[in-house]
């Protein structure tokens, strides 16, 4: 990889300084933070909600945006919201929670395109939708590291409720766990990771860093814990990778990062195919 | 096993029961045991709607220790919401005693584990049958504490009662039909739970295993627990269960199967459907 950018005009120091050494931590932070909150996302099956949260945040940003507040305490605060509603519309039996995060996350998507829509808008907006690793500043980056410390610790304190609250809620309700106050703070770490892709891969596609890390070692690995550990490795690698590959071949960061991301997946499947064949089928048997 | 109980030779959780027969056996012949002692399980005028359609309409009956109950009736009769209303998963009017106290919320009902139809978890689910029997362990602690090493070794107790022993590092999709019913027991074991309601656990396990889940469940009905077992299997009812219940909407028999297998209940249970 090394090799490659060096023989593409792009030198190793240049990497390593300013603004690359910002984008690098920036995808590295992205990298840790998404993949852990991600595997739970993909062991309960709840990547459209991820898909829902990236559009639906889009609301929050042009609030604040309008309002001169800060865009990310912003989304964050869509985040929020939508922990909220799921809530108070879970008590729906007629309706499955995908309709209902279908809903809430177009209507929040529609809102925010209104907004945009009457206001002036700057570059900045492109940016939150399809990110900006080169134009991280350090006070972001410290901002991203102070909620996404926060969103891992939550995420390692909780760690066995979530895991009985994902496997057999039923039994998880019985034993004393909260499961919709777990599955409610879930959804709020899913908005912290959309905040921090903010500025790095964008909003659109936080979902990527979110989900394929964790999809990839999901395909991978037997264990929860060493779930999250290949996960967290993947993401980092995609992350940093992604940066210098589009920086090296002039493409956007945020969109090669999950291009990038992508293969890895595709490759993993691939290669994991016969294990994951049923070895009883023997048609003549 | 050091998880046993020195004096009894018993898992903890089950040695007070153990105490109670102890006593009992002291005066000897004492005639009115079931009498002194409260139903483990009451069931009194349950009742279950879903919008607006009654699903179980004023279901009464009660349980003492160490019975092993099949719970029988067809698709649809309401089997896994009778069990989902005891344990408080479902709204329901009517009540539910345990131990003669009457169950207000979920927690008062944590002496009652309910062991769901297999389809209904995902196995391949990456944890391991050693963290799945742990699960149970999560009523003793606050939900920031890790289990402690005692835990584990009752998980590892538990493991040993249901003949699981070194099995905990399996993967949930590595056991049979058969076993991974066990590893359910064995949580609900580990959750110190003296009522199990298994919610068609023998469908699709072959006789087999069957017949060795059954040498499991009466050791533990012999030890003090209860079972109750969702079954439309009428020949395995007539032939493992010393008591069945029969339900549609309501309940139409109780008693021993001879009873409640008879071809009169079982026209009112099953209706034309009845199985031969």
């Amino acid at each position: 990889m090394t090799a490659g950018l060096v023989a593409s005009g792009f030198s190793t120091r240049e990497l390593f300084h300013g603004e690359y050494l910002k984008a690098l931590v920036g995808a590295c932070i992205i990298g840790v933070v998404a993949p852990v909150v991600g595997t739970w996302i993909v062991l309960r099956r709840m990547a459209n909600l991820g898909d829902t949260m990236s559009h639906a945040t889009l609301a929050g940003v042009a609030v604040a945006y309008a309002a001169g507040a800060n865009i990310l305490l912003g989304a964050l605060g869509a985040g929020v919201v939508i922990a909220i509603l799921l809530i108070l519309f879970s008590a729906s039996q007629r309706l499955g929670h995908e309709a209902i995060i279908a809903v809430m996350g177009s209507a929040l998507f529609a809102l925010g395109i209104i907004i945009i829509s009457r206001i002036d808008t700057t570059d900045e907006l492109e940016h939150i939708l399809f990110g900006d690793v080169l134009q991280l500043t350090w006070s972001q980056i410290v901002f991203n590291v102070l909620i996404g410390g926060a969103a891992v610790a939550v995420v390692l304190v909780l760690f066995s409720e979530l895991r009985l609250a994902s496997f057999d809620h039923v039994q998880a309700e019985q034993v004393g766990v909260h499961v919709e106050l777990v599955q409610a703070v879930l959804v709020v770490l899913l908005a912290v990771v959309v905040v921090i892709s903010l500025r790095t891969v964008g909003s659109i596609m936080s979902v990527s860093m979110l989900v394929t890390p964790a999809a990839t070692a999901r395909l991978v690995t037997p264990t929860l814990r060493r779930m999250t550990v290949v996960a967290v490795v993947l993401g980092m690698s995609e992350g940093v990778a992604g940066v210098a590959l589009g920086q090296a071949l002039g493409a956007p960061p945020g969109a090669t990062i999950g291009l990038l991301a992508a293969v890895v997946f595709a490759i993993a499947y691939v290669m994991t195919l016969p294990r994951r064949m049923p070895h009883h089928h023997r048609p003549f048997g | 096993m050091k998880c046993l109980s020195r004096r009894t030779g018993y898992p903890p959780n089950l040695t007070s029961i153990l105490r109670i027969d102890l006593i009992l056996d002291i005066v000897p012949n004492m005639p009115v045991r079931a009498a002194v002692l409260p139903s483990l399980l009451e069931v009194i005028r349950l009742g279950v709607e879903y919008d607006g359609i009654t699903v179980l309409d004023e279901i009464s009956f009660a349980v003492g220790r160490g019975e092993l109950i099949g719970v029988i009736g067809p698709n649809g009769a309401g089997k896994s919401t009778l069990f989902k209303a005891i344990c408080g998963l479902v709204n329901h009017s009517g009540e539910v005693e345990v131990n003669g106290v009457h169950c207000h919320s979920r927690t008062d009902r944590m002496d009652i584990a309910y062991i769901p139809q297999r389809s209904s978890n995902d196995i391949t689910f990456p944890i391991t049958v050693g963290e799945l029997v742990l699960a149970g362990r999560r009523r003793f602690h606050r939900w920031y504490e890790r289990p402690a090493a005692h835990d584990r070794d009752e998980a590892l107790c538990m493991l040993e009662l249901v003949n699981l022993p070194g099995m905990q590092d399996r993967s949930l999709n590595q056991l049979s039909s058969g076993q991974l019913q066990r590893a359910y027991v064995a949580r609900a074991l580990a959750q110190n739970a003296s009522v199990l309601m298994l919610d068609e656990s023998l469908s699709g396990v072959d006789e087999p295993s069957t017949t060795e889940l059954f040498e499991v469940f009466n050791r533990l009905v012999e030890n003090g627990s209860t079972l109750l077992i969702a079954t439309h299997d009428l020949a395995l009812a007539r032939r493992r269960f010393p008591r069945c219940l029969a339900i549609n909407r309501r309940l139409l028999g109780d008693g021993p199967p001879d009873v409640v297998l008879s071809i009169d209940v079982l026209d009112r249970t099953f209706g034309s459907a009845a199985p031969a």
